[in-house]
């Protein structure tokens, strides 16, 4: 009876996760230290999505859910600061600093579609809500 | 007299639904109340276990009663559905795992779904019984 409340609490779900992400990924913009301090730019996270058919399988139509938090390898983006404390001391890189590799204006985009795609799942829901609410009528 | 009056009916089954609509929405509302408190544990009725008493009960009514029992001759026995509020105690914890505002307030709406469904049947056999007392539509 309620398979589509279901399908799309699934694909809100999943969308806010991708936003955490995303907003992860923004807020790290420029960290050049991990958890334990040491020098090694942040890797930025993206979500992969899978289908569910835990959810609402047996009408043929399948949720969504998180499948993995994949950690980006990409190069890091090397910026010249020769003064800053985390600048590579000799080598290929000297006086470079690595950076996350983060397109901030991709993650933007990222973003909106996340935010576009949680409103959408909130439609559905609320159309369901008014087809059940128009079903109560046949009662009263 | 009233009991026997609204045993032919099914208000005294819509009244456990209802009743029991209503207390899920206390827990409920109570998980999105602590979404972000640290350390707590989700709460939850189970509508499963509830709904396989209500049946229980139901079948044993009319096991007692008959399927519509016109009026019962004898003293009034303890009526099976009133036991099945005892499944309002059953509070189910679930894991540690991350329990997420989108599907407690999913719960919610459907649980208001399911009352006002209730509550809807439930007006209208009082409309119909409103009807037969006074005799008119």
């Amino acid at each position: 009876m309620f398979t589509a409340i279901d399908v799309s609490t699934s694909g809100l779900v999943a969308q806010r996760a991708r936003i955490n992400t995303i907003a992860g990924n923004l807020a790290n913009l420029s960290t050049t230290h991990n958890e334990l301090g040491e020098t090694k730019p942040y890797q930025p996270r993206y979500v992969t999505f899978q289908t569910d058919s835990s959810v609402g399988g047996a009408q043929g139509t399948a949720g969504v859910r998180v499948d993995s938090v994949e950690i980006s390898n990409a190069d890091p983006v090397w910026k010249y600061q020769p003064g800053h404390p985390d600048a590579i001391k000799q080598g290929e890189h000297e006086g470079y600093v690595a950076y996350p590799s983060i397109d901030m204006t991709m993650e933007m985009v990222d973003a909106i579609e996340a935010s576009r795609a949680y409103e959408a799942n909130l439609g559905v829901i609320q159309v369901s809500k008014s087809i059940n609410a128009q079903s109560l009528k046949i009662v009263a | 007299m009233l009991t026997s009056l609204f045993q032919g009916t099914t208000i005294p089954v819509l009244e456990q639904v209802i009743n029991f609509a209503q207390t899920r929405h206390n827990v409920l509302a109570g998980n999105v109340a602590n979404i972000d408190t640290p350390g707590y544990r989700m709460r939850d009725l189970s509508p499963e276990m509830f709904q396989a008493r209500l049946k229980s009960a139901i079948d044993q009514r009319d096991a007692i009663h008959g399927i519509m029992p016109a009026a019962s001759p004898g003293g009034v026995t303890q009526n099976p559905v009133s036991r099945v509020g005892d499944s309002l105690v059953d509070l189910l914890h679930h894991d540690d795992s991350n329990g997420s505002l989108e599907d407690q307030v999913t719960s919610i709406a459907k649980n208001e779904l399911q009352h006002n469904t209730a509550l809807a049947i439930m007006v209208s056999q009082f409309q119909l019984l409103q009807a037969a007392i006074s005799e008119k539509a």
